[in-house]
C-alpha cells in the first residue's frame, strides 16, 4: 500500500495534525487563558513560517541557475506589494523564471 | 431582532472566497503534478487537510523526503492559528451544535472563512457556517483538480519554471503582509529565513526540523520586539 502509494501516509498525518488543531478549542478553553508572551509568539507563526519556506531552497532548487528563482519572487514580491491578488503575480514569476532558465 | 443567518447567505458570503480559492489551488495542484502526486491524491489532499499554506508546506516537505514526524510537526506548527480562530468562532456560534456536526464544522475553519463569519454581530448559525464553509471548499477542492489538468497540458519546457510558484506565493504573501503591517514582518521573516538556510546549508538539518527550529526562534523574537499582536495573520 505505502509502496505504491508513497505519498498517501503523509497526506493522510498531515490532515490529522491540520484537523487536531481545528478540532481543539471545540473542547479545549485553556487557549484563551495562555500568557501573553506565549499567545503573541503563537500569533506570529504564519509571518515566521513565510521566511522558511522561502530560503533557501528557492536558490537550491535551480542549481547552477541559481538567480532564476529569486528574479521569479522578485517579480511576484513587487506586483502583490502593488497589488492585491495572487494570481497576477504567480504568473509574472513564472514568466520571469521561464526567461531566466532559457537565458 | 435581527434576522438568523441562513444557509443560503453563508453560500453567498462564500462566493467571493470561492473566486479567490480557486486559483491558488490551481498552483496546488500544478505542484502536486509537479511532485509526482496522482490526480486522486491531489484532490484527496486537499479534501482531507482544505489548508493553504499547511498543504503548500506539507507538499514541498514531502518533495524533499522530510520523514513524518518533521511533516506532522511542521504543518501543525503552520496551522496553529486555527485554533485561535477556531475559539473565537466557536464563542460565537449558536448553542446546542450536536456533537458529530461540530468537528465537520471544525473542518471548516480557514483564515478567510473566519474573518468573513467573525464580521456578524447575531450568533452564528450552524446552517450559515456550513454554507459559508462549503462554498469555499467546493473551490479550493475544484482549484486543485482544475491546476492538476492544466499542468498535464503545460510544455515540459515550462514545467521547471512552474516550480517557482510555490516561492512565488509565498513571496507574494509576505508583500501583502508587509504593506499591511509593516516592516516588522519583513524582520521576523527575514530572521526566520536566515537561520533556516544556516542550519540546512552549514548544519545538514532534515529541513522540517529547521524549519520548526527557525520558524520558533522567529516568531519569539517577533513576540520580544512587537508590542501587540491582534490580529491572526
Amino acid at each position: 500500500m505505502t509502496e505504491s502509494h508513497p505519498f498517501l501516509v503523509p497526506i493522510l498525518l498531515s490532515a490529522a495534525a491540520t484537523f487536531l488543531v481545528r478540532a481543539l478549542p471545540y473542547y479545549a478553553t485553556f487557549l484563551d487563558r495562555l500568557p501573553k508572551f506565549l499567545s503573541k509568539s503563537l500569533r506570529l507563526l504564519p509571518i515566521a513560517a513565510l521566511g522558511p519556506l522561502i530560503f533557501p531552497s528557492v536558490i537550491l532548487d535551480y542549481n547552477e541557475s541559481w538567480y532564476a528563482g529569486l528574479l521569479g519572487i522578485a517579480a511576484a514580491s513587487i506586483f502583490a506589494y502593488k497589488r492585491r491578488g495572487m494570481v497576477i503575480p504567480i504568473l509574472l514569476s513564472i514568466g520571469v523564471t521561464y526567461l531566466a532558465l532559457l537565458v | 431582532m435581527q434576522q438568523e443567518l441562513t444557509f443560503k447567505q453563508g453560500c453567498q458570503e462564500g462566493f467571493p472566497i470561492f473566486v479567490g480559492y480557486f486559483p491558488t489551488a490551481m498552483a496546488f495542484g500544478l505542484v502536486c503534478r509537479d511532485l509526482g502526486l496522482r490526480i486522486w491524491e491531489a484532490v484527496l489532499f486537499s479534501l482531507t487537510n482544505f489548508a493553504g499554506s499547511g498543504q503548500f508546506l506539507a507538499a514541498n516537505l514531502m518533495g524533499k523526503g522530510a520523514i513524518l514526524a518533521e511533516i506532522f510537526i511542521s504543518v501543525l506548527l503552520v496551522n496553529l492559528r486555527y485554533s485561535f480562530m477556531g475559539a473565537e468562532l466557536s464563542r460565537n456560534l449558536e448553542k446546542g451544535i450536536g456533537g458529530w456536526q461540530r468537528p465537520l464544522l471544525a473542518h471548516g475553519t480557514t483564515d478567510e472563512v473566519f474573518s468573513v463569519a467573525v464580521l456578524h454581530n447575531q450568533p452564528i448559525t450552524k446552517h450559515y457556517l456550513a454554507g459559508l464553509e462549503l462554498t469555499a471548499y467546493a473551490g479550493w477542492v475544484s482549484g486543485t483538480a482544475a491546476g492538476f489538468l492544466v499542468g498535464m497540458v503545460l510544455p515540459t519546457a515550462l514545467q521547471l519554471a512552474v516550480g517557482v510558484t510555490l516561492y512565488a506565493m509565498f513571496s507574494s504573501l509576505l508583500a501583502q503582509e508587509f504593506r499591511q503591517k509593516g516592516s516588522k514582518v519583513l524582520l521576523i521573516a527575514a530572521i526566520s529565513a536566515v537561520l533556516n538556510s544556516i542550519l540546512i546549508v552549514f548544519f545538514d538539518l532534515g529541513i522540517g526540523w529547521a524549519f520548526v527550529i527557525s520558524m520558533l526562534a522567529a516568531s519569539s523574537i517577533g513576540a520580544a520586539i512587537t508590542e501587540e499582536v491582534q490580529e491572526y495573520v
